[in-house]
């Protein structure tokens, strides 16, 4: 049975049914034998029996007269059944009385072993025993042995016919179990190939097709809603696979950040402390290498710590003499109150990072003034004061000297500036009277004078004017930077618009704004000069029919820069420095009233905020005046502008 | 040497395995002689008429009589012997056995000679033999009344009385059945012709048997 179990469908079919088949013709073969042997065998006795009795009946007499020739002779009455092959009487006293073989059968067969009657099978005869009675008196008995060749002979040859028959219907029985099988197997194998493709594929929407309403057909349909059910998790299943992957991957994701977050803040620990390292690395070796004294100094307790070598020379005292005394001694006594030095109870208390004077004592008793910066630090959990002293002895006393003569030096300036202002002032008085006398001596003396004393008159007028005008130039100088104006948010755009009104320039010159300026914080009269000067020097030497000039700004990284060109004559690079000094001119004065004060101010005011200013020009092209101003702090930049002055 | 020595080792062998046959036949002539005696010495003796006897016995089976079927069981068959009985005690192992259910007796009658020389005393006693000797079913006629077998034969001729005789004429005297030794053994020769006068059927079993039938042709004519 377990051979069949791994069977094809169809095998195991055919297999049953041949089975039953062979099982049942071979159960009606053997019985179907053994029957005709039994009935054979039956006859057979019967045959011989009837035999027995007749001879029997025949040798009575032959026994009853003692004739044994007789009893021979009846005997060969059996001639005539072929079967027979042995033949005996015995008389009453158990000896044979009579014998007949048959032909030459004496050889092979002998006389049975007496018997009164019965019959017996064996060495493949019938021995059959027969008493012979007369009268009531048994008078002998006869045997008669029987070849059961012949009948074997007849079984063995019903057996090969029925061993035919077997055989033939089997393979009937197979070529139809063959064909007929299909009807059972053939749904099931569909379903099986079914199966197995969805099991493959994992197509769970084929459907196996149902053949008909039988068992297997119930079996289809079973499947077929078992594999919708499935095709319906499947489907379900695919979802929560691909939500779980997206969650996954979310996962994964903020697991990877995390994990690279936390590298990263791991590598940044690691070079913190590695840097942590390096600092007290090199703060050892700065504290080591110093020039100046550093004292480490207890917060709590002002006794010393640690200390440099500068230290140890600072004070004439070794690093052992120092280690573990009071901060104390290294002051003298009236820099000392109470149990601290007074610069380390000032840092303590609110002036840590600040730069203190004082003075400290050597062991030897020597003063000398120091400067001492001081800065509370955490040690170990333990608050320290880390006091770096630096020797001002020498400073403080070129100190000294240098104030003694800034002070001597500020005194002149203010007398220079004074100085100046006075003389221009006082110097346009005696000028305003000479023109005014020169004008009056043109009025009252007109008819008087001939032509060449007007002449001579107005050239005076002119040359006054002019100094009157160099006057005033050296005063706008000088004003600036003396005088001071407030801060204020001023507006380019506006600011050129005016001064390009203010300068009401010819009509065959036309000024262009080329791009927007900024707005910035500014003395406005300043700014004002310095476009004015420019603007007007522009249209004051054009050459050109067609005159064009064009202000233009750039916004730069820290500052603006700003540019005035002209299309006029130009001017040659060796004069380049030489127009920005004061009264220098490269034009007669004859030919253009200047005083050449003008680019000397602008100069002066581009500077004083911090700026820069050049040119660069091509002669008969025309020349661009570069000018730049800080972003910011326009304001603080004046306080340069005084050192820059008086220096 | 050896060789010689072999050749007569192999001729001994061949010698002794000679007298060992003869031994042998030697062995099987006295067994022989031993049993002959016995054989032949029994039907020259007194065991010829235990033989007879028995035959007397058999006759009766293998013949029918009239009237036989109807015949009172309780009747026995009467066995007579006339003349000098040669038999002895050859009767006494069949004693006693019945023959078709029937009780078989043997009696002994005096021959006619011997009846008649003392037979004139007693008229009637002669007449009860006679009509004893006709109620008998089978009468054997010894050889003493070899004179007066007609006579004998006569005197059952129209009674159902099967007569056996074993002396020489006995079938021509009109006896039915007589024996006759031949080969030394027992044997009969049976008259049919007589049977059929005394109404007596011999089975054919009996026919067969018998070494001279006369009056064969009549054996049909009987039966129809």
């Amino acid at each position: 049975m377990s051979l069949m179990r791994n069977m094809a469908i169809k095998h195991k079919l055919i297999l049953i049914i041949m089975l039953t088949c062979v099982t049942g013709l071979l159960l009606a073969g053997i019985v179907f034998i053994s029957w005709e042997s039994n009935v054979f065998r039956h006859n057979m006795v019967q045959n011989v029996s009837t035999q027995a009795e007749m001879i029997a009946e025949n040798c009575k007499a032959a026994l009853a007269f003692q004739d044994a020739e007789d009893a021979k002779e009846t005997l060969q009455a059996l001639r005539v059944e072929p079967s027979i092959v042995f033949g005996c009487v015995y008389a009453k006293d158990n000896k044979l009385f009579a014998t007949y073989y048959r032909d030459y059968a004496e050889i092979r067969v002998h006389p049975p072993k007496f018997q009164e009657s019965g019959y017996s099978f064996d060495g493949g005869f019938l021995t059959v025993f027969k008493p012979i009675v007369l009268d009531g008196e048994l008078i002998g008995t006869v045997c008669l042995r029987s070849d059961m060749g012949p009948m074997y002979a007849m079984l063995k040859r019903n057996t090969g016919i029925i061993i035919a028959v077997l055989f033939l219907s089997s393979l009937v029985a197979f070529l139809m179990s063959s064909r007929l099988q299909k009807v059972i197997s053939g749904p099931i194998l569909s379903l099986a190939e079914v199966t197995k493709n969805v099991s493959e594929a994992k197509d769970y929407s084929t459907r196996a097709i149902k053949h008909g309403n039988d068992e297997v057909g119930l079996l289809i349909d079973a499947f077929n809603e078992m594999l919708e059910q499935i095709q319906q998790r499947d489907i379900e299943l695919v979802d929560a696979k691909e939500k779980l992957e997206v969650r996954v991957e979310e996962r994964t994701a903020e697991l990877t950040t995390a994990n690279e977050q936390l590298t990263q803040e791991i590598a940044i620990r690691e070079k913190a402390e590695e840097d942590l390292r390096r600092a007290e690395e090199k703060y050892r070796i700065q504290f080591e290498g110093a020039l100046d004294a550093i004292f480490v100094c207890d917060a709590e307790t002002g006794v010393i710590v640690d200390c440099n070598p500068a230290a140890t020379k600072l004070v004439g005292r070794e690093k052992s003499e120092l280690i573990g005394q009071h901060q104390r001694i290294l002051h003298p006594p009236e820099e000392i109150k109470g149990e601290f030095s007074k610069t380390f109870l000032e840092h303590l208390k609110n002036k840590q990072g600040q730069t203190l004077e004082t003075q400290i004592i050597t062991k030897k008793g020597v003063m000398s003034d120091v400067a001492v910066k001081a800065s509370l630090l955490e040690v170990g959990g333990k608050k320290v004061m880390q006091g770096i002293f630096r020797d001002i002895t020498l400073r403080k006393r070129a100190e000294q000297r240098q104030n003694k003569l800034l002070e001597q030096l500020e005194g002149a300036n203010n007398e220079l500036k004074d100085f100046a202002y006075v003389v221009s002032h006082d110097l346009k008085a005696p000028l305003r009277g000479i023109k005014t006398l020169a004008d009056w001596i043109t009025t009252d003396y007109a008819d008087k004078l001939d032509e060449d004393g007007k002449k001579q008159l107005d050239l005076l007028v002119n040359r006054v004017d002019r100094m009157h005008n160099l006057i005033d130039g050296i005063l706008q100088y000088s004003r600036v930077g003396r005088v001071k104006e407030k801060q204020v948010q001023v507006n380019l755009n506006e600011l050129v618009t005016e001064v390009v009104d203010m300068i009401s320039s010819p009509e065959n010159i036309t000024i262009k704004v080329e791009s927007e300026l900024p707005t910035i914080t500014c003395e406005r009269t300043r700014i004002q000069q310095v476009f004015q000067n420019l603007l007007s020097n522009a249209v004051k030497y054009m050459d050109k029919p067609q005159g064009l000039v064009k202000v233009g700004c750039v916004e730069e990284k820290d500052f603006w820069k700003f540019g005035v060109t002209d299309n006029g004559p130009g001017i040659e690079e060796k004069f380049f420095g030489k127009i920005f000094q004061m009264f220098q001119t490269l034009v007669p004065r004859d030919e253009f009233e200047s005083t050449g004060v003008g680019l000397t101010v602008v100069k002066k005011i581009v500077e004083m905020y911090g700026g820069k200013i050049w040119v660069e020009s091509k002669v008969g092209e025309g020349s661009t005046f570069f000018f730049t101003l800080p972003k910011q702090e326009m304001g603080v930049k004046n306080e340069n502008l005084k050192a820059s002055f008086v220096s | 040497m050896n060789l010689k020595g072999d050749k007569r080792q192999s001729c001994r062998i061949v010698r002794m395995r000679i007298r060992a046959y003869n031994l042998m036949v030697l062995a099987l002539v006295l067994l022989m002689a031993a049993i002959a005696p016995t054989v032949k010495a029994d039907p020259v003796t007194s065991s010829e008429y235990q033989v007879k006897a028995a035959f007397l016995y058999n006759f009766i089976k293998f013949a029918d009589w009239p009237g036989e079927d109807t015949a009172d069981s309780n009747e026995p068959i009467i066995i007579g012997i006339v003349g000098k009985n040669p038999f002895g005690d050859a009767f006494k192992p069949i004693e006693n056995k019945r023959i078709k259910e029937r009780q078989v007796i043997v009696k002994q009658f005096k021959g006619l000679g011997e009846q008649e020389k003392s037979g004139e005393k007693d008229k009637d006693e002669i007449d009860k033999q006679i009509e004893a000797i006709r109620k008998c079913q089978l009468l054997f006629i010894c050889s003493s009344e070899r004179a007066r077998f007609k006579e004998t034969v006569n005197l059952v001729k129209d009674y159902s009385v099967l007569t056996v005789g074993d002396t020489q004429g006995f079938l021509d005297s009109g006896g039915i059945i007589k024996f006759v030794m031949k080969e030394n053994k027992v044997r009969f020769e049976i008259s049919i012709t007589a049977a059929n006068r005394a109404k007596i059927k011999v089975r054919s079993q009996l026919l067969r048997l018998a070494k001279k039938v006369v009056g064969e042709n009549e054996i049909n004519g009987a039966e129809d």
